[in-house]
C-alpha cells in the first residue's frame, strides 16, 4: 500500500479519489486571508510610527490605522459567506476547539478588533471631542460615546493618552502577528496536503500580508491625494517603499524556498507540488505571480531604492509597483488556497475548479466584498480626519 | 463639571470588564450542558447517532415471510449475497410489521447486467478461488444455447447451480460446476 | 461441489441456520410490531446486547481483505440506501488497482464502484502485470487529523472509537474535509454539514454489522470487537498474514487495516 508514490512522477493517468472532485474552500477562502493581510500590514504601518518613532511616516500614521479599521470590520464577511451554516458562527465562540487554528478566529478577531478601536479612540480623542462641542442630537450624543463622555483635554489627559496609544500600538504588534500568522497555520497544520503542510506557512503568509497592507497603503495614499488634488509626502512615501522593499524580498524569497525545496527534495509528495507548479497552476504562478507580479517589481523597487528619481515619476512608480505587488499578494493566496486543493490526496492527480460568477462565493461576491471596505473608508473619514492638516479646521 | 482626567479610561476598563462578564454569562447559557462529558463535544450526539433508522434489516426478516426462497438460497451457492442488495433495503418494504412498499425484481437485460456485475470475467481482478466468472456471450457459447439466453433461463436466481446440477444428474455427468 | 463458495465463517453459517430454523418463530415478527431498533434481528456482533452499553469497553477493528473483493459494489450500494448518501459523493467506494511490468500504478473508480466495474480500462494499453480492488471507508483513526481541526468540536472520536460528526453544531466550514489524509469526508450539499462513514455506528450499537459488512457477498469487509476473543477480526488479526493501513507516516493510527496489501 506504500506504493502510492509510485508513478505520481509519470502521471501518465489523472485519478483523483471521489471526494475530491470540488474545491470546498473557494475565493472567499482567498480573500479572507487576503482582508487580513491588509490590516495586518496597514497595522505595521502605523506601529512604526507610534512605536519605533519613524517620524517621516506622520503623514499617513493616521490614515494606515482607519484603513485598517474599514478592512477590519469586512474580514468577518468572507468566512460568513463561506460556511455552510452560518447561522451557527456563534460556536466559534461558544465552543472554541484548543487544538484548532481555526478555532482563534472568534476571541482573536474580537481582541484585535477591540484594540483598533481603542487606538484609534484615544489618537483621535481631542478631535471628537471638539465634535462633541460641535453637534447637536443623536451625533452629539453618538461622539459622547466615543469619547467615553469626557471632554477633558487638560496636559495631564493628553499625557496619559500618549502612554496609554503607544503601550496600546505596542500590544498591538503581536495581537496583529497572531491575527494573521494564524491564518497562516490553519494551512500549515493540515499534514494531509503536502502544498499546505510546511513551517514556512505561516511564515510566508505573514510576510506577504505585510507587503500587501503597505502597498495597499501606499496606493490609496497617493488615490486619494490625486484625487483631492492634495500634495503627496514624498519622503514618507520613500520610507514606506524602502520598508515594502524589505518585506518584498523577505516574502518572495520564503516562497522561492518553499518551491525550491520541493523540487529539490524529490519524494512522491514533494513531486506532486511541482506537478501541480508545472501543470494546472503553470500560467497563475510561474507567469502571474512569479513573472509579472514578482520579478518586475523587484527590478521597479530597485530602481526605486538605489537610484535619485524625480519625485513625479517616484509618485507614478511608486503607485504601479504597489498595485503589481497587490495582485502579486492575491495570486499567492489564490495558489496557496485554490491551488493547494487541485491537487488530489491519492497524489495521483489534479482536478479542476471553475469560478462561478453567481454563486455566494463566486465572482460578483468577491468583487461586492473587495469594494466594501473602501464604502467604509469612505464613511470613517467623515467621522475620523484621514489626514493631520485637515484638523486644524 | 468636567470628568477628571482619567475617567475616560475607568469607563473604558469597566466596559471591557462588563463585556467579559456578560460574554462568559452567555457562554454558559449557550453552550449545550452535555458538551464536555467526554471531550471537546457534544455527548448527546453519540446516542443521536446511534438512534438513526436502520434501513438494510440483514436477511434474517426476509426469511421471516418468503420461507421459499430463503430455503433455496440458504442451501444453494448465492448464500452469502444479501437479499437486500438485489432486492433494495428491507425498509423500503416493511415499516412496523406492514409491508409499505414493494421492492423490485430485475428482469431480463438488466438481470444479466446485475449478475455480471460479479461474475464477469473481462475484469480480471476477481480469483478463481474466490467466485467463478464467465464472459458473455462466450459463455453462451460454450455451453451451446441461444445468445439471446438470460441468465435465469438456465440458473436459478436464488440457487444457481440447483437446475445445473441435477440436469447434470440426469445426463450421468458428475455433480460439479 | 461449488468451487464458487467463498470461505463463509462457521458463526455466520451457523446463526443463519439457526434463524431458518426458527422461521416459525420468525413468522412472528409480521405479528409483532417490530420498532426501527431492530432486536428483532439476530445479533451479529457479540456482546453488544447483554444489558447496559458501555462507551469504554470496545475496540472495534475493520479488516478490509483486498484478496477477496471482487469489485461487485454491493457495498457502495448498500451504503447508498443506507444513508441516502447525495450523487457525486461517498461515504465507500471501491478502488480498481493496475499494475504493470515498468512499476507503474493506474488506479480508478467509475462513479465510486456504485455501479459495479463493467468493463476493464480502456484508456490504457498496458501489460498488466496484477490487478485488484482496494475498497476505501473511514479509518477510524486512533489519532484523527479532523478532530483535531474542527473549530466547534462537531466532530469527536467516542469513548468506543468511533469518529462521529454532531450534525447540530457542525458549522460547514469543510476543515475538517481538508485535514482528512484519505478524502473520506464530504459536505453534504443539502445540509451544509460534513459527513463521512461512521461504520454504521447506528447498527453496530445494536448488535449488527455495517450495512457495507453486511452485503459483502466474499467477505472481503470484516468488522468487529478485539476485545472479544472470539471474534473474527480479533483472530485474523492474530496472524499470519501481510497487514497494512493507509499512509501510516502520516501519524494517524487508523483502526482499519488491510490484508494482503
Amino acid at each position: 500500500m506504500n506504493e502510492l508514490h509510485e508513478g505520481a512522477r509519470f502521471l501518465i493517468a489523472n485519478y483523483i479519489f471521489p471526494n475530491d472532485l470540488h474545491v470546498h474552500w473557494s475565493m472567499m477562502i482567498v480573500l479572507y486571508p487576503y482582508l487580513s493581510g491588509l490590516v495586518d500590514g496597514a497595522f505595521i504601518v502605523a506601529a512604526l510610527y507610534y512605536v519605533f518613532g519613524v517620524k517621516s511616516l506622520k503623514p499617513i500614521a493616521r490614515f494606515s490605522l482607519i484603513f485598517a479599521l474599514a478592512f477590519m470590520f469586512c474580514i468577518a464577511l468572507p468566512l460568513l459567506l463561506h460556511l455552510g451554516r452560518p447561522e451557527r458562527n456563534i460556536n466559534m465562540l461558544l465552543t472554541p476547539s484548543p487544538s484548532s487554528a481555526m478555532a482563534g478566529f472568534g476571541y482573536i478577531y474580537s481582541i484585535a478588533m477591540g484594540l483598533l478601536a481603542l487606538i484609534i479612540l484615544f489618537i483621535y480623542r481631542p478631535t471628537l471631542v471638539g465634535k462633541v462641542e460641535q453637534s447637536k442630537g443623536y451625533m452629539r450624543l453618538f461622539y459622547r460615546m466615543l469619547t467615553f463622555d469626557s471632554t477633558n483635554l487638560s496636559p495631564e489627559a493628553l499625557e496619559l493618552d500618549r502612554k496609554i496609544i503607544k503601550f496600546l500600538v505596542a500590544i498591538g504588534i503581536p495581537v496583529a502577528t497572531i491575527l494573521h500568522g494564524y491564518v497562516g497555520f490553519i494551512f500549515g497544520g493540515v499534514k494531509a496536503n503536502p502544498t499546505w503542510s510546511s513551517p514556512l506557512m505561516p511564515v510566508i503568509f505573514l510576510f506577504s500580508a505585510c507587503v500587501s497592507g503597505i502597498a495597499g497603503i501606499i496606493l490609496a495614499y497617493i488615490a486619494i491625494r490625486t484625487y483631492r488634488r492634495s500634495a503627496i509626502d514624498v519622503n514618507c512615501l520613500k520610507i514606506l517603499i524602502h520598508t515594502l522593499s524589505g518585506f518584498f524580498i523577505l516574502a518572495f524569497c520564503f516562497e522561492m524556498l518553499e518551491v525550491f525545496s520541493h523540487h529539490y527534495l524529490k519524494s512522491g509528495f514533494h513531486h506532486m507540488v511541482e506537478g501541480l507548479l508545472n501543470g494546472p497552476l503553470y500560467y497563475s504562478f510561474w507567469e502571474w505571480q512569479v513573472g509579472f507580479c514578482s520579478i518586475t517589481p523587484l527590478f521597479l523597487l530597485g530602481w526605486l531604492v538605489i537610484f535619485k528619481i524625480k519625485d513625479q515619476l517616484y509618485i507614478i512608480l511608486s503607485g504601479v509597483v504597489s498595485f503589481l505587488l497587490l495582485l502579486q499578494v492575491l495570486f499567492m493566496r489564490w495558489n496557496v488556497v485554490i491551488g493547494g486543493q487541485l491537487m488530489s490526496k491519492s497524489a495521483r492527480g489534479y482536478t479542476v475548479f471553475h469560478p462561478e460568477w453567481f454563486d455566494k462565493e463566486g465572482i460578483i461576491a468577491v468583487i461586492v466584498v473587495m469594494a466594501i471596505p473602501f464604502f467604509l473608508l469612505f464613511i470613517l473619514s467623515k467621522i475620523f480626519p484621514l489626514w493631520v492638516e485637515e484638523e486644524k479646521n | 463639571m468636567q470628568s477628571s482626567y482619567y475617567s475616560h479610561v475607568i469607563r473604558i476598563v469597566l466596559g471591557i470588564v462588563a463585556l467579559a462578564v456578560l460574554g462568559f454569562i452567555g457562554k454558559t447559557v449557550l453552550t449545550p450542558k452535555s458538551f464536555g462529558t467526554y471531550g471537546h463535544y457534544r455527548a448527546d450526539a453519540i446516542e443521536e447517532e446511534a438512534n438513526i433508522e436502520i434501513r438494510h434489516w440483514t436477511n434474517a426478516p426476509c426469511f421471516a415471510c418468503h420461507a421459499y426462497e430463503a430455503n433455496l438460497h440458504l442451501y444453494g451457492t448465492h448464500k452469502t449475497i444479501s437479499c437486500e442488495f438485489c432486492h433494495g433495503p428491507y425498509a423500503d418494504h416493511v415499516t412496523n410489521g406492514k409491508k409499505t412498499g414493494v421492492l423490485p425484481v430485475k428482469k431480463g437485460e438488466d438481470m444479466k447486467i446485475l449478475c455480471l456485475r460479479c461474475h464477469n470475467k473481462a475484469i480480471q481482478a476477481r480469483p478463481e478461488a474466490v467466485i467463478k466468472t464467465v464472459t458473455m456471450p462466450e459463455h453462451l457459447k460454450d455451453q451451446k444455447v441461444k445468445l439471446t439466453h438470460t441468465c435465469n433461463q438456465c440458473h436459478h436466481v436464488h440457487a444457481p447451480l440447483k437446475y445445473i446440477n441435477r440436469d447434470k444428474q440426469i445426463v450421468g455427468m458428475q455433480g460439479d460446476s | 461441489m461449488d468451487n464458487t463458495k467463498p470461505t463463509i465463517d462457521k458463526e455466520r453459517r451457523v446463526f443463519i441456520k439457526k434463524v431458518l430454523e426458527g422461521t416459525i418463530a420468525g413468522s412472528l415478527l409480521l405479528v409483532l410490531p417490530m420498532n426501527a431498533g431492530g432486536e428483532k434481528i439476530p445479533e451479529q456482533v457479540a456482546g453488544i446486547r447483554d444489558g447496559e452499553y458501555d462507551l469504554t469497553d470496545h475496540d472495534f477493528a475493520f479488516i478490509v481483505d483486498i484478496t477477496r473483493c471482487i469489485g461487485c459494489g454491493s457495498c457502495c450500494v448498500a451504503d447508498k440506501k443506507e444513508f441516502d448518501v447525495p450523487d457525486g459523493h461517498y461515504r465507500t467506494w471501491v478502488e480498481r488497482y493496475l499494475k504493470d511490468f515498468d512499476g507503474n500504478v493506474y488506479v480508478d473508480s467509475p462513479n465510486g464502484g456504485l455501479d459495479g466495474y463493467h468493463n476493464p480500462r480502456t484508456d490504457i494499453d498496458v501489460n498488466v502485470r496484477d490487478t485488484f480492488f482496494v475498497p476505501k471507508l473511514c479509518n477510524m483513526c486512533k489519532e484523527p487529523p479532523c478532530v483535531q481541526v474542527c473549530p466547534v468540536g462537531a466532530t469527536f472520536r467516542t469513548p468506543d472509537g468511533f469518529v462521529l460528526v454532531d450534525h447540530k453544531r457542525c458549522v460547514g466550514c469543510a476543515y475538517c474535509i481538508q485535514a482528512c489524509p484519505y478524502s473520506v469526508r464530504f459536505l453534504h450539499p443539502v445540509t451544509k454539514t460534513a459527513q463521512k462513514c461512521t461504520w454504521c455506528y447506528h447498527r453496530v450499537r445494536k448488535g449488527l454489522l455495517p450495512a457495507c459488512v453486511n452485503v459483502c457477498p466474499t467477505s472481503a469487509r470484516k468488522f468487529g470487537d478485539l476485545k472479544d476473543k472470539t471474534s473474527e477480526v480479533y483472530k485474523i488479526l492474530q496472524g499470519p498474514g501481510v497487514f497494512s493501513v493507509l499512509k501510516s507516516d502520516m501519524g494517524t493510527w487508523p483502526a482499519l487495516y488491510y490484508k494482503g496489501a
